[in-house]
């Protein structure tokens, strides 16, 4: 999950790269993931990988697509958090169900 | 602090249900249009999680806590813009309470409460895209801030 997180947030910032216009819409939902994945590694009590993730592919071309693509992955960054927050302990459920919620708004607000 | 029971959960969740529908109420009618519907749609996802809700805490033998004739609003509700951004509050708030509920709970009651917290923080989305409001989305839905 951790990992996942920081694979978001890279996604994200290879996008706003790509596509400057786009940098205001998608910074906040990068600080998110990576707020996320920081308060992940805490409850879980291990330490945040120093090495960056790399976005898993090159954002697309046009800024319509590469919007879509973002889309996708939090659909299905959505599903994993899903099952994660119903096989979580008490203790981290809390946690793990604002990330799935956290993954379902930033679909609506890439629309 | 001490984890309350997933009654008591629950409990809090109904009553956070019950000022939803009230505050919808006086919402709606600030509205027009596709806003509107959108309010009369919210009000009813709020009615079916109420009525659920008495249901399951009554057949298992808890307190059902009684609706209340009226509810404290954070700020008067004027006019269109006023009646949006209470409606985002109105579902950060009921989201919150549904995230409360996840730790006292597991299998079926855990999944209600998760859905419940993605629906109210997606709506809460929306309503601030319909108002214009920025950012559109939090780190972490229904967190206490």
């Amino acid at each position: 999950m951790v990992d996942e997180a920081l694979g978001l947030a890279a996604a994200y910032k290879a996008s706003a790269t790509a596509h400057p216009d786009l940098a205001d819409r998608l910074g906040p939902i990068a600080e998110a993931h990576t707020a996320h994945a920081t308060e992940l590694a805490r409850v879980i009590g291990v330490a945040l990988p120093s090495t960056v993730a790399a976005a898993p592919t090159d954002p697309a071309n046009d800024p319509a697509g590469a919007l879509a693509a973002l889309r996708r992955l939090e659909k299905t960054a959505q599903q994993s958090a899903t099952a994660a927050c119903a096989a979580a302990p008490a203790e981290r459920a809390a946690l793990l169900g604002s990330i799935t919620a956290a993954r379902a708004t930033h679909q609506e607000a890439l629309k | 602090m001490r984890q309350p029971s997933a009654g008591e959960a629950l409990s809090a969740a109904l009553s956070a249900e019950y000022a939803a529908i009230y505050a919808y109420g006086r919402i709606g009618v600030r509205l027009t249009g596709a806003p509107r519907d959108a309010a009369r749609q919210a009000e009813a996802a709020h009615r079916n999680r109420r009525d659920t809700l008495v249901v399951q805490l009554s057949t298992a033998g808890g307190v059902v806590p009684p609706d209340r004739a009226g509810y404290a609003l954070p700020f008067p509700v004027t006019d269109r813009a006023s009646a949006l951004r209470l409606a985002a509050e109105v579902e950060e708030r009921t989201a919150a309470h549904w995230r409360a509920a996840l730790a006292s709970t597991t299998g079926a009651d855990r999944d209600q409460a998760l859905a419940a917290l993605v629906e109210y923080a997606v709506r809460a989305t929306r309503w601030r895209k319909t108002a214009g409001l920025t950012p559109l989305t939090v780190p972490f839905p229904g967190r206490p801030t």
